[in-house]
């Protein structure tokens, strides 16, 4: 395995349920993360786009194969291990409800490493924070902030512990266009100037297009790859996959 | 609707399990004292149907104080023993039997006093022709050294017929052998009831010839009112006749206002414990209602009117309100029941009839719905003014509503209760001092829960602090409790209430505590103190015994009865004029009590001079059983060793009420000078050792066991309040259980970024015991503040000395913080049980 991979998953499976009513949800997944890179899953709904990046960031267990992030093999560790994985080497942002309503801004950014019981980077806060204009927000609490200044919160919360792969679900799922343009280009410069690996799943070719590299999954396995993928060239490559693109369901 | 509402019932039962609860406790409460009030009811009026059967009664025709003996009601002037001859010679007249009783004190097989939780001990004249007494074995005792015992009564003292034992009657000891059995009709509520032959229970009973009561029994085909027609003219002006029924009546309807006094007293409790439940119900429906609101707007936006959102979330506290009051029922009667069996093995009988009626059963339910409805309403309201439009938005936000108009209520009713409470400080002593205190406090203590929203958040952002270098922990417990102050107030307000009262009473009896001990040791100069339990007295002979020996210098008795004072019913005590200073030293604020007394004149307390207008030199009219005498108040002392407002000379006291009706609980004995005070106490022991219930303490133990007295009355003043305490904590679980439900996206969003499940369980353990400890904090500060003025309003009925127990309240605090963490176990498992990814993709 070579350092450029920060997180690969093998022969990943995923079954809901059992017996006849049973769904394969994953069915034999291999992946490789590339370090350094901004990754986007894409997929129909059910195609196990959003399975796989919760069997990567160890939020669910396969029910077999193997995954391994930053050298830990996620898939066998237990709660514990899981736990203090999540701390550490794993940032999250979710479409929606991602900040704590009874902090400030400020106290979400830092709550991995207060959990942590870690001291707070000055300096790399302080980058972080500029970078996504937020420096005069920290006070606010999330009910103070629109709806693109939580996601960038989020952003900044998945950051600041110099995580090994920040995995996003969803992003930009509420957001206006231009809010969500500013926060697709932070993930991406987060990736380009601080060197962080981001995975993000997505159903929009828009957000796709800022990724550097795009999975797409149907019924359960990776079925096409983009690298550098542009708009068009994402809309043409789930066109082929599920016949004419969807709207934004 | 109403299906709806069912399902949203059945559906979420979980959520309303403490709802349901806390209705059912404080169902429980209401109708175990019904149930408790019917079967103590039902056992004393049996007691009254067996053992008073006769057709008509012969008694006093003047009122006298208060009965001290049997079931309350007024005692009367005495009947002489005379008229029963008369009585027999009436045409119709079947038999008259005089009513020969006082108190008696009974020496079981195991050397100690038989008695039963506290019931009474009595000795009756037997008379064969008496038909409420049934020989069951032995014979009947013919003579002044033998006895007969009741079944119960033989049952616990563990003797046997042939037996010999000690028995005190009317203050004397003496040797006597248990020769029969005698059942009474009834259960008798542990009383303790012993049986001597006629002749010596009038010698005893009726020393001058004189009864309470004569019983007259009819002969066939002779009614009850022809029986008092024939009656009335021959026995004279002092006396009257009533129908058996009418003296039947009489004693149920005075045993029918103890229950309600008692009855009421419980009641109180059981209010503050609905009331407190009150808040766990409010808080769930507000929690439902605001979880919901997105459902409620959908049921709006397809056109449910207000009326009918309004409708459906009522009707779902009538069915909390119903299952929670039917649970407590049958809980409220088996408890009852429980305590039936516990007071049967303890040796006091209660009538087997199942105390369950309609009456309970139907206010019992009434009030456990009415409950839950009230306190449902509110966010019933709420939930009607959902717009539907918040069907239709992503993001259901609830403004917290301002906290305004609560505080300014609040600071009204706290401005109010205050203002009173200093106007009763001011003017202190004046019955209505007392109401205004009342009120007072109860407005300090509504306008405190009015504000504690607004308390809540500034309070708990202080204590929290102390929580903050426990990162994350303590900066999102403290957020969380914070976050809606409203719900933590509510919360804690349950808590605060019962604590308010625990702090209460905790400085009320301490107060108590150091107040007697003042008293005690201010003018209290005996060396020993002989004391008798409640419902017993020192026995006259032990009196002398004491007094017979070499070192004793003086024994003073202190004799209480009541009696009727200028019309009015009053407690007086009785001593000798010697021992004004010998055995106590008393304040004379106007007069002297010694030369007072020594004159045969009385003297009555500041107190009571103020409130009856006496004044030094009035003439007051005194009226007992054995007759009525005016005497001239000589002083006016100021004296709470005395608790009684009327001081008379020993021998008034006994010229107006018979010896055997005088209670004598505590006796000053002073010891010749030199003499050593071991040797003494041992004599004095020795002395009083075959009279069985007389204890012999020094000065200090005499204040330890008044202080006892009142921590017994504490106890239970705890124990009653205890079951709100414990819904309180009920409410603790079911605010954190239901905020965990509600938070369940949340935490699953803290557990993604890496919260562990110890760091999950010791937020929401720290959000536990904030509440705990605010409500705690709060509840004892209004507690001990409202008790710190009660030296100031009733430092005249001897409450002088404040002492505020602060190692009780800081075990109090503690108690909280236990609690805290308790009531968290259970919510802190459940939310660190939850499924990290389920808990982020909840709706």
């Amino acid at each position: 395995m070579t350092s450029s991979v920060i997180a690969y998953a093998r022969s990943l499976v995923k079954v809901y349920g059992e017996g006849p009513t049973a769904v394969r949800a994953l069915d034999g997944v291999d992946v490789d993360l590339v370090r350094g890179e901004l990754t986007a899953i894409m997929g129909a709904s059910g195609s196990g786009k959003s399975t796989l990046m919760h069997c990567l960031a160890g939020l669910d267990k396969p029910t077999s194969g193997s995954v391994v992030v930053d050298g830990e093999p996620v898939s066998e560790m237990s709660e514990r291990r899981l736990t203090k994985l999540r701390r550490t080497r794993v940032g999250f942002v979710f479409q929606a409800y991602n900040l704590v309503p009874t902090l400030t801004a400020l106290e979400n950014i830092t709550l991995p490493l207060d959990i942590a019981r870690r001291p707070v980077d000055a300096d790399h806060l302080d980058l972080v924070v500029r970078t996504l204009g937020l420096t005069d927000r920290l006070g606010h609490r999330p009910t103070e902030l629109s709806g693109g200044q939580q996601q960038r919160v989020a952003c900044a919360r998945a950051l600041v512990a110099r995580p090994a792969v920040v995995f996003a679900d969803e992003p930009t799922g509420n957001l206006d266009s231009t809010s969500a343009a500013e926060v697709l280009g932070f993930l991406r410069r987060s990736v380009d100037e601080l060197g962080q690996s981001v995975v993000m799943v997505t159903h929009d070719a828009t957000s796709a297009g800022y990724a550097h590299r795009v999975l797409f999954l149907a019924d359960g396995r990776v079925v096409d790859e983009l690298r550098e993928p542009t708009r068009a060239a994402v809309l043409e490559t789930l066109g082929a996959l599920t016949g004419p693109p969807r709207g934004s369901a | 609707m109403g299906r709806v509402a069912l399902r949203g019932i059945r559906a979420h039962l979980v959520r309303f399990f403490l709802s349901v609860l806390a209705v059912a406790l404080g169902v429980a409460f209401v109708a175990g004292t019904f149930a408790l009030r019917t079967m103590l009811g039902s056992t004393f009026t049996d007691i009254v149907a067996t053992t008073t059967l006769g057709d008509a009664y012969v008694r006093g025709a003047h009122e006298a104080g208060a009965s001290t003996s049997g079931f309350g009601g007024v005692s009367r002037n005495l009947v002489p023993l005379d008229l029963v001859p008369t009585i027999e010679a009436v045409d119709g007249v079947e038999r008259a039997l005089p009513d020969l009783q006082g108190p008696a004190v009974l020496v079981g097989a195991d050397g100690t006093a038989v008695q039963s939780t506290q019931a009474p001990s009595f000795a009756f004249g037997y008379d064969a022709r008496d038909p409420a007494l049934h020989l069951v074995a032995g014979r009947a005792p013919a003579a002044a050294d033998e006895v007969a015992l009741e079944t119960a009564t033989l049952a616990s003292s563990g003797l046997a017929l042939g037996d010999t034992t000690r028995v005190v009657l009317a203050g004397e000891i003496r040797e006597v052998r248990v020769v029969g059995e005698v059942r009474l009709g009834s259960a008798l509520a542990g009383a303790t009831v012993v049986f001597v032959d006629t002749a010596t229970a009038e010698a005893l009973f009726a020393p001058d010839g004189e009864v309470a009561s004569i019983g007259v029994y009819a002969a066939d085909g002779v009614s009850q009112s022809d029986l008092v027609a024939r009656l009335a003219p021959v026995v004279g002006a002092d006396a009257q006749v009533v129908t058996g029924e009418q003296l039947r009546d009489e004693t149920t309807a005075a045993i029918e206002q103890v229950l309600g006094f008692i009855t009421t007293f419980l009641l109180v409790f059981a209010g503050i414990s609905l009331f407190v439940g009150a808040f766990i119900i409010a808080n769930t429906f507000s929690m439902w209602v605001r979880q919901r609101t997105r459902e409620l707007a959908l049921l709006r936006a397809v056109g449910a009117s207000p009326l009918q959102v309004f409708t459906s979330i009522v009707l779902q506290a009538v069915v909390v309100g119903l299952v929670g009051a039917g649970v407590g029922v049958v809980a409220g009667l088996g408890l009852v029941v429980v305590l039936r069996r516990v007071l049967a093995g303890l040796g006091m009988q209660l009538t087997g009839r199942i105390p369950l009626d309609g009456f309970t059963v139907l206010v019992s339910v009434l009030i456990g719905t009415l409950v839950s409805v009230a306190a449902a309403a509110v966010p019933a309201r709420r939930a009607a003014l959902v717009p539907p439009v918040e069907a239709l938005r992503d993001e259901v936000t609830v403004p917290e509503r301002s906290l305004r108009r609560r505080a300014v209520v609040g600071i009204v009713l706290l401005v109010l209760g205050i203002g009173a409470v200093a106007w009763a400080m001011a003017a202190p002593g004046a019955d209505a001092a007392g109401a205004r205190l009342g009120y007072g406090a109860g407005a300090v203590v509504l306008g405190v829960l009015a504000v504690s929203p607004v308390l809540a958040r500034a309070v708990l952002r202080v204590l929290g602090a102390v929580l903050l270098p426990l990162r994350p922990v303590g900066r999102l417990a403290r957020g969380n409790v914070t976050r809606n102050p409203r719900r933590t107030a509510n919360t804690a307000g349950a808590l605060m209430i019962g604590m308010a009262l625990v702090g209460a009473s905790a400085v009320i009896a301490s107060t108590a505590q150091a107040s007697t001990s003042a008293i005690v040791s201010k003018e209290a100069t005996a060396d020993f103190v002989l004391r008798a339990p409640p419902s017993s007295s020192v026995p006259a002979q032990a009196l002398d015994d004491v007094r017979a020996l070499p070192d004793v210098r003086a024994a003073d008795s202190f004799a209480s009865a009541a009696l009727r004072v200028d019309g009015s019913s009053t407690a007086v005590s009785g001593i000798d004029p010697a021992a004004v200073g010998r055995s106590i030293v008393v304040e004379d604020v106007a007069g002297s009590l010694a030369s007072a007394l020594a004159a045969g004149e009385i003297a009555v307390q500041r107190t009571a001079a103020d409130d009856r207008g006496w004044a030094l030199g009035d003439r007051v009219t005194l009226t007992g059983e054995s007759g009525t005498r005016t005497a001239r108040v000589g002083a006016i002392i100021d004296s709470p060793a005395f608790g009684v407002p009327v001081v008379v000379p020993a021998d008034l006291l006994s010229d107006l009420v018979p010896a055997a009706q005088q209670v004598v609980s505590t006796v000053f004995v002073t010891v010749v000078a030199g003499a050593a005070l071991d040797d003494v106490r041992a004599e004095l022991t020795a002395t009083v050792r075959p009279y069985v219930v007389v204890t012999v303490m020094d000065p200090e133990e005499f204040v330890s066991e008044l202080a006892d007295q009142v921590d017994q009355v504490l106890v239970i003043l705890y124990a009653l309040l205890g079951l709100s305490v414990v819904i309180a904590v009920l409410g603790i679980v079911n605010t954190l259980a239901l905020s965990v439900i509600e938070r369940t996206r949340e935490i699953g969003l803290l557990r993604a970024v890496g919260l562990g499940r110890l760091q999950l369980a010791s937020v929401i353990t720290a959000e536990s015991v904030l509440t705990a400890v605010f409500g705690t904090v709060v509840g004892l500060a209004v507690g001990v503040a409202l008790a710190s003025t009660l030296p100031t309003v009733f430092g005249d009925v001897g409450l002088r000395e404040l002492a505020v127990p602060w190692s009780s309240l800081l075990a109090m605090l503690a108690l909280a913080v236990v609690v805290g963490v308790l009531a968290a176990v259970g919510p802190g498992v459940r939310a660190a049980r939850l499924a990290v990814l389920q808990a982020v993709s909840t709706d």
